[in-house]
């Protein structure tokens, strides 16, 4: 049975192997339903819509990675053990490493792509350079996409509070001096 | 991570319908995909349940009322929760990361699993993953595991934070299944490893955690949740204590411990709950009190240290929690 | 414009997510490589079933040493694997590859290998340590001197765990052909050395293969050497025809792309009763993986550090069965100040004086083992700013004699010191018509701010804005500049980019006064601040360029490699610390924090300064934290990041940073020693001396942990 089904599995996801299926293609795909094997998923990348026909196995990062063509996002250890996969979900900082894409229908994704207006830097974007906080640069947008949040959060005020808050990303570079500072002049810039 | 058929209920019942041997419910995800990943759990079927309606936090018949699927980050944030049982709130924002408690649920955070690392590499063996195939744990690298509570086939620790607190303040889970429902007190709702450390707790197949209940405690206000790590954040417990207590005019009048990180369940010290009621509320009374929390505790090679951190844990807790400083 | 603070030239890429990383290389039918690792640590694979592997859906080939990629074997003796990977069946140690599982999708390939199932003829692993079984060989490094006589004696043992870099890119490689041409776009400190394993490995010729690795995220000494993603990616892709992306998976890199080894240390000391030292012998004993041949020199750092007499340091080697041991920021260093530093507090308490005055006391005007002049050392200077800036006077005799509410509450200090050295480097710079110049070398950037170097010193020698400076790095095709290691690349690269620079402006100044077209044709022309002068007229070189009709016109510097037998080159610093332990359960905690840094000319305030920071952390976390434990098995038990515990945020406290204003003319004209490891020297000795302070208690094995403080 499991054998069977992974075999047939894996015909069918040799369609979603490769990039996003294109507009006028998922329409007509997702007119039927997807295959015994697969998923399709409609939801939101940084505003756009985007429609998947997956394997569920792929999880929200694999998806932006490999998929949607959005690698800012990284795979530091890919087990919710690191924080470098952060992004946000309706709104909320998540590790998109232990979401499985299945499960976002409807829903609404922001990644690193999606917060500067344009070529105008978002104030925490603009903070992470004013202060350095970063060098190595792979942690840095799951700490920017954390960071977002972490200044939107009102209860976290003192240092000691955002370094708590922030504890979930981790950044061997060591960058995290500056990464408070950076937040402390966002979050005085946000009052 | 091995293929599997997805399937999102938006009904208990359509849930409870799709569940069958070798399924798997899928709330936060973040136990469930991530021992997937590494093979530990190679469920057939995924019944996504975030649609199910086994939500909200509210105050009902003297007990707080937690739907299962409530996100760690909304319990802890809740008014009704921080004033009712701050220690729930405690418990949870010590634990993982901002990111993980947005994501999983109470539910989901009653059913994770120990962070072993023998229960969690599949090329070890493990009687829980495993049975009947060893534990490296017993001889092997153990400074993590427990002394309490534990077997000759398995020393593992239960990782939950919020369950200590849950266990301390007398907690139920409701659990749904087809035949309807049925409560069963948190602390037992765990097993002791014994010589079955595969079977966790009494859930049957088919069976949802639904809601938790804690019964309303006005003096439990006063209370901590203490939890002692090499890192200060993102990891889990050496040692926790929940402690609530009522201290009038000085004296102990009534007082609620559990601990975590040292045993096998989440871990009601009921003796040190005894001996502490009566007593004055000073360091001396606590550390003496303290003593019989290790009582019975098997150390191993590495994790001997344990029984000095619980008691002085419980110690630090208990002045924490009644302001006793 | 050489030592302000500047915003790294690479900020904006960085915080947009839109630098690219190995493993964010696009290339159209791209597939996955996964490894297959051995499950055992010592024997030999007697045989491997792919069959059901090879069934499992989008499977395109599961090689093994049973059915091989040709790779050929290593030549140059490197810090990585001894053996390129599926050539033998002798299995060194667990966790090694064993396969390699190549599939269109990453979760095909994934789910495959763990499909694949190997059989063994198993022999019990050795991981002893120091291990009384073991094939331990001993040698003796170096001896000063032979009396070990003094009034005072001190001896003890310090012992360090095995340690992993854990930089938060795992180890990526995506490899694509060409006909006999190779594309590799891989982690590295340094594209040539790719290119060169690859180029033995492959059988291929060094000109035709192309390494890329502009942006590499965090290396600590992990990605200076190839491990076997590499050969695997580049040779599976050969054979299939298709380009390969390899990613190692957080748990393949502990077990395969090496850590620093465990080490013991024993410290005899002698000295005057007034604290002079006559004699100092460390005996070091240092793990060797068997799947590598490096081993750590760990009581070296005992030969330069303070003025003695007599010096005797002895290095045994113990091989075990794990996978290589490599270097580690400070590979040596920060294993050996550990001990010493720890051993210098110790005395001091015996002697009854103070740890600054004690180091003041046995200061090393000359290089202690080799009795040569330092090419520039104000390391006293360190230690008396840094004293005075932390408040050190005010530092109570006794342990144990401060608390605040539950925590005790202690100070410490220590020496941070890290050879320097000047290899020679090639730079090209090239100016634009759009009045830009970039800047190329194959240098690498981990996160060290090397790109900001390289636009600043061109910039500087430019007369330009950094801004209008486009450094370009991580390229094979790039002239030959120093990878990123040994704190070398700054002080190595700098002045080649200063070269360079300079000799484009010749090469600027020859187009002005020879090409028809131009308004400087055969006049007397001068070049300053970006810009080329005769006379009344002034044009940039844009302008100029763009007048001329001509596309850019370039220079390759050489700086060449410094030859100075006189002289001594170090870096140097002093490390103040406060740590809090508290009085019941026993946590240290770091509260307090101030580096002074004697490290030469400083390029780039900010950067050198989140570097210093950045080293501090990792040191904490080696103090504190950091423990990579094996069992019987010889697997790496806790071989991930929740359970290899490296600090966050929440562990760090302010850090302070001063770096002393002292170039040092004899290493180059730009002045700049290396600062990269510099910071982590040190601090986990500064940190035990803090706990000891703070509660009595003397802990001589690291990691710091609370269980050693109950």
């Amino acid at each position: 049975m499991t054998t069977s089904r992974r075999q047939f599995f894996g015909q069918a996801a040799a369609v979603s192997a490769g990039v996003a299926l294109s507009a006028p293609a998922v329409e007509a795909l997702a007119a039927e339903p997807a295959p015994a094997g697969l998923v399709d998923v409609v939801f939101e990348v940084n505003g756009e819509r985007q429609k998947l026909r997956l394997d569920p196995r792929v999880t929200l990062l694999d998806a932006l990675r490999e998929q949607l063509g959005l690698v800012g996002t990284k795979k530091g250890c890919d087990r919710g053990q690191c924080g470098a996969c952060t992004v946000h979900v309706d709104d909320r900082r998540v590790l998109s490493c232990l979401t499985l894409t299945a499960t976002l229908q409807g829903k609404e994704v922001t990644t690193i792509e999606g917060i500067a207006d344009g070529d105008d830097l978002h104030p925490v974007q603009r903070a992470f350079i004013d202060h350095d906080g970063f060098q190595c640069g792979f942690c840095t947008s799951g700490q920017i996409m954390s960071a977002v949040k972490v200044v939107e959060e009102r209860e976290v005020r003192t240092d000691d509070q955002i370094r708590e808050a922030m504890s979930g990303n981790i950044c061997r570079c060591g960058a995290y001096p500056n990464i408070l500072e950076a937040i402390k002049q966002a979050k005085a810039g946000d009052r | 991570m091995h293929a599997f058929d997805y399937a999102a209920a938006s009904t208990v019942r359509g849930a409870l319908d799709l569940a069958g041997p070798g399924s798997a419910f899928l709330a936060g995800g973040t136990t469930l995909v991530d021992l997937m990943k590494l093979d530990v759990l190679t469920p057939d079927r995924v019944i996504d349940v975030n649609a199910l309606p086994l939500k909200g936090i509210r105050l009902h018949d003297g007990a707080l009322r937690i739907g299962a699927l409530e996100r760690m980050s909304d319990v802890a944030a809740h008014p009704v929760v921080r004033s009712v049982h701050p220690v729930i709130s405690k418990a949870l924002l010590l634990s993982a990361s901002g990111q993980v408690r947005n994501m999983a649920s109470i539910g989901g955070n009653l059913m994770q699993r120990t962070r072993c690392d023998y229960f969690r590499d599949v090329t070890s063996a493990c009687n829980k993953r495993r049975p009947g195939s060893g534990c490296p744990a017993l001889t092997g690298v153990n400074r993590n595991h427990a002394v309490l509570g534990t077997s000759d086939s398995c020393v593992a620790t239960h990782a939950s934070d919020v369950a200590v607190a849950f266990v301390a303040l007398d907690a139920q889970v409701v659990l749904r299944s087809k035949d309807g429902d049925r409560v069963a007190p948190l602390e037992e709702f765990y097993r002791l490893p014994g010589s079955t450390p595969d079977r966790e707790n009494v859930l049957g197949p088919g069976e949802l955690i639904a809601e938790v209940v804690v019964p309303v405690l006005p003096w439990a206000r006063h209370s901590t949740y203490l939890k002692i790590r090499d890192r200060q954040s993102y990891e889990f417990a050496l040692t926790s204590v929940a402690a609530a207590v009522d201290v009038k005019r000085g004296v102990v009048q009534d007082v609620r411990l559990a601990a975590g990180g040292v045993a096998a369940k989440p871990w009601r010290l009921r003796a040190v709950e005894e001996a502490l009621k009566g007593g004055v509320a000073i360091e001396r009374t606590f550390a003496e009190a303290a003593e019989s929390a290790v009582d019975g505790a098997r150390p191993l090679a590495h994790n001997a240290f344990k029984t000095a951190l619980l008691k002085r844990t419980i110690v630090r807790a208990l002045l924490d929690a009644a302001g006793a400083r | 414009m050489i030592g302000r603070p500047v915003d790294r030239v690479d900020g904006r890429i960085k915080v947009t997510g839109a630098a690219p990383y190995a493993a964010d290389t696009k290339i159209p039918g791209v597939t996955c490589g996964y490894l297959v690792t051995s499950t055992i640590g010592r024997g030999r694979l007697t045989g491997m079933d792919t069959a059901a592997a090879l069934a499992s859906p989008g499977v395109l080939a599961v090689y093994t040493p049973f059915n091989p990629l040709k790779l050929f074997a290593y030549v140059q003796e490197q810090n990585d694997e001894r053996f390129p990977p599926l050539q033998d069946t002798e299995i060194r140690f667990f966790g090694q590859a064993i396969g390699f599982v190549v599939a269109e999708t990453w979760e095909q390939a994934r789910d495959a290998a763990g499909l694949v199932t190997a059989t063994y003829d198993q022999q019990p692993p050795v991981t002893e340590f120091p291990g009384r079984t073991l094939q331990a060989f001993e040698e003796v490094e170096e001896v000063v001197g032979t009396q070990t006589v003094g009034d005072i004696t001190f001896t003890a043992s310090y012992t360090t765990p095995f340690q992993h870099h854990c930089a938060m890119e795992p180890h990526a490689t995506v490899a694509t052909w060409n006909g006999d041409h190779l594309t590799v776009y891989t982690v590295s400190q340094g594209a040539l050395l790719v290119q060169r394993r690859l180029s033995e490995t492959l059988g291929v010729d060094a000109a035709k293969i192309h390494v890329l690795s502009p942006h590499v995220g965090g290396g600590f000494g992990g990605k200076w050497g190839n491990w076997a993603q590499v050969p695997l990616a580049c040779a599976a892709s050969r054979a299939l025809g298709r380009p390969v992306k390899a990613v190692l998976t957080r748990e393949q890199v502990f077990a395969m792309a090496g850590h620093r080894p465990r080490t013991k240390q024993t410290l005899a000391m002698t000295c005057t009763e007034d604290g002079k030292l006559t004699s100092i012998v460390n005996d070091g004993v240092t793990s060797r993986g068997l799947g590598g041949n490096w081993s750590e020199s760990v009581a070296n750092w005992t030969l330069t550090t303070y003025a003695s007499p007599n010096l005797r340091v002895t290095k045994t080697v113990v091989p075990l069965n794990l996978g290589a041991a490599t270097v580690m920021r400070a590979p040596g260093e920060a294993n050996g100040s550990f001990a010493l530093e720890s051993a210098m507090d110790e005395l001091a308490a015996q002697l009854g004086v103070d740890p600054v005055e004690l180091r003041l006391r046995n200061y090393a005007t000359l290089v202690p083992n080799t009795g040569k002049p330092w090419s520039g050392k104000h390391l006293d200077e360190c230690y008396r700013l840094g004293a005075e800036e932390f408040g050190w006077s005010k530092r109570p005799k006794q342990v144990r004699a401060t608390a605040d509410g539950d925590w005790l509450v202690g100070t410490g200090m220590a020496t941070a010191t890290y050879g320097a050295s000047r290899g020679q480097a090639s730079i090209k710079v090239r100016l634009h018509p759009d009045g830009t110049a970039s800047v190329s070398g194959t240098a690498a950037d981990l996160g060290t701010g090397q790109y900001t170097v390289f636009a600043i010193l061109a910039a500087d020698e430019l007369g330009i804005p950094v801004t209008r400076v486009r450094p370009d790095l991580g390229d094979s095709t790039s002239p030959a500049a120093a990878n990123a290691g040994g704190s070398n690349s700054t002080c190595t690269n700098g002045p080649a980019v200063q070269v360079a620079a300079k000799a484009v402006q010749t090469e600027l100044i020859t187009l002005a006064t020879t090409n028809p077209r131009s308004p400087f044709y055969g006049k007397e022309v001068s070049y300053r601040d970006g810009s080329v002068s005769s006379g009344g007229l002034t044009m940039s070189f844009g302008t100029l360029l763009t007048t001329c009709d001509v596309g850019g016109v370039e220079a390759v510097g050489t700086s060449p490699r410094l030859v100075d037998p006189e002289h001594g080159f170090r870096s140097f610093g002093a490390h103040f610390c406060e740590v809090r332990v508290h009085r019941l359960t026993g946590e240290p905690r770091v509260t307090r924090w101030l580096s002074v840094c004697d490290a030469g000319t400083i390029v780039n305030a900010k950067a050198a300064r989140s570097q210093i920071q950045g080293a501090v952390v990792m040191g904490i976390g080696q103090a504190l934290l950091e423990a990579t434990e094996v069992d019987v098995s010889a697997r790496f038990t806790n071989a991930n990041l929740a359970s290899y515990l490296v600090p966050v945020h929440a562990d760090i406290p302010r850090i302070d940073v001063r770096f002393l204003d002292h170039s040092d003319p004899v290493i180059s004209g730009l002045g700049a020693k290396g600062i990269g490891e510099l910071g982590i020297v040190g601090v986990a000795g500064a940190i035990a001396n803090a706990v000891h302070h703070a509660t009595g208690v003397r802990v001589r094995d690291l990691p710091i942990t609370l269980d050693k403080l109950l």
